[in-house]
């Protein structure tokens, strides 16, 4: 069977560095094909070649044997269509004006505001997405957004769909109905390229599978033919263990955080208590009010009700605000590090040095050299690749960002750590030396409360967990003995069964 | 694994009210439109004059608002153009030293779309911040007027020709109120319905997207800053005619103005947000604030200070803004509170 499309010995090189070396992909009509590979192994570049947004120094992309132009507009004519990972739409812009942006239907240069409503309703009856054509993108949730790019894709009638991590903000009911929506579409004779990290869905949706490392082409197997532990191990190109079995031996001390009836928008009245060295997991689906419970528990948003104490070397604080939660040792790692996190202009040393102005500015002139010494400990601590502590934090990969934000907590030695989705979008490698420095951290006598949707990672590092939904705890887990199906079951609303 | 047909996330039925509010939401033109209600409320209950004289009133509108309609397809774009009243400056003087009356029309308006094309060359092609660049034409411009005028204003050869123009053509529609009418119409058309206009949200609202998209980005910052040149050109030319003369230092309120009146009607600076409409409205809120002062007797000055709290009033009032006020209001409220009363300790707990 021939390849609808075919992408032929591309080599793309950014200031020397080559991002993808000589990779050849070819894509057949029905088949859905994983293009895995850690970050930053070139998997978005080469996608961003396929779709004429980037050109390639050399090689070429041929769509049914014809060899297309290197512009955004000559992929779509083609038939390329790609669902971007940084969501791509236009937030004050219809869903209708979204679905066609860049192609309305016009005549004599209007635009055919009745057609173009008819056609985006047809696009989403066809992926079966109800939502209102009419509303502005910016008032939709982030995963109707997704749909909505989707959507997008699907009504330029492409010969090849493109998806880059597409479940990254979609709860497990939305990623279920997404993989069945893509299976459907593929029986249809659409040739997809899936680009994630998550391998249990690229085994279950994928017929074949392609991993990139280091910008070269690695490995090419069928699924059937292959393991996730080989997959993974050629995403890593080093034998990993993929040790989710490997638990501290949690000694949990004295309290440390105790929260009473804690109320806030989307919170309803939890009570919780971390101890000293001891690592509580908070489980649950996305947007079950996990991130609004932790930030009304650190006084980074306002709660309407409820007590915050923290007890360190025996003195109890009560917490008002978020500037007295750091007062009193309290480090919190965001899930937006690109908002809230890092500045990414500004060197590793700068970022180190933001949350530890006390000690490295004692006389309100910053002391670089013990910035410089501090910054490059840290670094060294938390494995950040490659360690030049001068380097501006937004030229680093995800999840050596994420290291930063950690490393830039270390250095005050926190009584009490807060991470929300430590290790979204991060690749394997990174993923595991985070969950390192958690278990150091708890190790050491740190509290932890770690939120995360990644139903292995949670059960690996969490010595209790609470599943939430809708703003409560629905159930208390220990951590040690629970599984998947028990973290599931209460996210989803089922009663806590003893077993 | 479950096989659903189709996936609810949100939308379904409404009812009348909540379609009401749905629409009220969706809308950028709320504020400028309850700025517009509450001057006018004002001006009935102190100045009814401001009614009965409604071809003043219409007069100044359309003075203030005329480069602000022209402005708003830049901000849309979420670029700036500090140079509207340089241009209109210049282009008054243009007009104003070539006798030929329409000679010196044409040259005047082609001087606005050169500077539009200039602006958009040096933000689009070249890559520099609008704010500075446009910043730049703002004194260069301003200067060339001088220089081509002598540092004084300038005669119009054919002043009857003037003079004529300033006559209302129907009933208090002067040109310069139907051309800002028109002028309306015509941008007003263009950023809704057509294709290439409808396009500056999406350029302003995300760039990377609209790229992704094919949209030809580069060229609709062209066409947004040659509309704005152009129609700032179109209002030297006006004030020219209207006077007679050409003074080269023109239009230094017209500047700060017709922003005011983008940013009263719900424009959003950063671009891909706002209305036409929205910059109508604020323009006539704006013209009525102005014109009611004046007749109340209000010093020039001290009309300044009014419409600066106005401005203020209105980006404060942004839902957005106000949002935060309330909140920071609230958890100030909330922090004195628990000062006064202590917590109760805490004697439950559920983590175990």
């Amino acid at each position: 069977m021939a390849a609808v499309v075919e992408a032929k010995n591309i080599t793309k090189a950014f200031g020397g560095v080559k991002a993808v070396d000589d990779v050849t992909v070819s894509v057949e009509a029905g088949e859905i094909h994983a293009v895995v590979g850690e970050n930053g192994a070139g998997k978005s570049t080469l996608m961003r070649i396929l779709s004429g947004i980037e050109f390639p120094d050399s090689g070429q992309v041929m769509v049914e044997g014809k060899e297309i132009e290197n512009s955004a507009k000559d992929s779509i004519d083609a038939g390329i269509s790609l669902v971007h990972q940084e969501l791509s739409l236009v937030p004050e812009m219809t869903v209708a004006e979204n679905i066609y942006l860049g192609g309305f239907p016009t005549s004599a240069g209007f635009t055919k505001r009745k057609e173009m409503k008819k056609f985006a309703q047809e696009t989403l009856d066809e992926i079966g997405v109800q939502v209102d054509i009419d509303e502005r993108i910016s008032r939709l949730s982030v995963a109707l957004r997704q749909f909505v790019e989707i959507a997008r894709a699907i009504a330029r009638k492409p010969k090849v769909l493109i998806l880059d991590e597409p479940t990254a903000s979609l709860t497990p009911a939305e990623t279920d109905y997404l993989l069945s929506m893509l299976e459907r579409l593929a029986k249809q004779g659409l040739a997809i390229i899936y680009i994630s990290h998550r391998i249990p869905e690229v085994f279950r949706l994928c017929h074949n599978v392609t991993i990139l490392r280091d910008g070269k082409l690695v490995y090419v197997s069928e699924i059937k033919k292959t393991t996730p532990q080989e997959v993974i191990n050629q995403m890593v190109g080093r034998e990993l263990k993929l040790d989710l079995e490997s638990r501290r031996d949690a000694k949990p001390g004295d309290v440390v955080l105790s929260a009473v009836g804690i109320k806030a928008p989307g919170v309803n009245d939890v009570d919780l208590e971390v101890r000293a060295g001891e690592i509580v997991g908070l489980g649950g689906l996305v947007g079950a009010g996990r991130t609004e419970l932790i930030r009304a528990i650190i006084g980074a948003d306002n709660k309407t009700a409820g007590n915050v104490h923290i007890t360190v070397d025996g003195k109890r604080q009560q917490i008002t605000s978020y500037m007295s939660a750091m007062r009193n040792g309290v480090a919190y790692v965001p899930e937006e590090r690109r908002v809230d996190g890092l500045a990414m202009t500004m060197s590793v040393t700068d970022n180190v040095y933001l949350p530890n102005r006390k000690d490295l500015a004692a006389s309100g002139v910053i002391n670089p050299a013990k910035a410089a010494k501090v910054a490059k400990e840290l670094a060294d601590r938390v494995g950040l690749r490659p360690p030049e502590i001068k380097r501006e934090a937004g030229q680093y990969s995800g999840g050596n960002q994420q290291k930063i934000v950690i490393a830039k907590w270390l250095h005050k030695r926190p009584s009490f750590v807060v991470l929300d989705e430590p290790t979204r979008g991060v690749d394997v490698g990174a993923k595991a030396e985070i969950h390192r420095l958690v278990k150091e951290l708890a190790d050491q006598g740190t509290a932890v409360l770690v939120v995360s949707s990644d139903l292995p990672e949670l059960l690996e590092l969490s010595d209790v967990i609470h599943v939430v939904r809708d703003g409560k705890i629905m159930g208390t887990l220990d951590g040690a003995k629970a599984d998947e199906k028990q973290v599931m079951g209460l996210a989803a609303g089922e009663k806590l069964v003893e077993a | 694994m479950t096989q659903q047909d189709t996936i609810q996330l949100g939308g379904g039925e409404l009812s009348l009210w909540g379609k009401i509010k749905l629409t009220i939401a969706r809308r950028t033109e709320g504020r400028g439109v309850a700025l517009l209600a509450i001057i006018l409320t004002v001006a009935l209950l102190t100045e009814p004059l401001v009614f009965t004289a409604y071809q003043v009133t219409l007069g100044r509108i359309a003075l203030i608002g005329l480069v602000a309609l022209g402005l708003t397809a830049v901000i849309l774009m979420g670029q700036l153009d500090l140079s509207v009243a340089s241009t209109l400056a210049a282009s008054g003087v243009v007009l104003a030293i070539i006798p030929d009356l329409t000679l010196g029309i044409i040259a005047a308006l082609l001087t606005g779309l050169l500077v539009g094309a200039i602006n958009a060359f040096g933000v689009a092609i070249i890559g520099i911040n609008s704010f500075i660049w446009t910043l730049g034409m703002l004194f260069f411009l301003r200067g060339v007027a001088l220089v081509i005028s002598n540092e004084a204003p300038v005669k119009l050869t054919n002043a009857d020709a003037g003079i004529a123009f300033g006559q209302p053509l129907i009933g208090p529609i002067t040109p310069r109120i139907l051309i800002f009418i028109l002028v309306f119409i015509a941008i007003q058309v263009f950023v809704s319905r057509v294709k290439m206009g409808r396009e500056f949200y999406a350029v302003g609202g995300n760039p990377q997207a609209a790229k992704d998209a094919g949209i030809p980005v580069k060229r609709r910052i062209f066409t947004g800053f040659m509309i704005s040149g152009f129609v700032s050109a179109l209002a030297g030319v006006i004030n020219t005619l209207e006077r007679t003369a050409a003074d080269p230092i023109a239009g230094s309120t017209v500047l700060l103005a017709s922003f005011a009146a983008a940013i009263i009607g719900g424009n959003y600076l950063k671009g891909g947000r706002g209305s036409i409409v929205g910059t109508l409205i604020g323009a006539g809120a704006l013209g009525v604030l102005q014109v009611t002062l004046t007749l109340s007797g209000v010093q020039v000055p001290v009309q300044q200070i009014f419409i600066g709290l106005v401005l203020l009033l209105a980006v404060t009032t942004d839902p957005n803004n106000l949002r935060a006020v309330l909140s920071s209001i609230r958890s100030a409220r909330s922090s004195r509170v628990k000062v006064q009363k202590p917590a109760s300790e805490p004697n439950k707990s559920t983590a175990s």
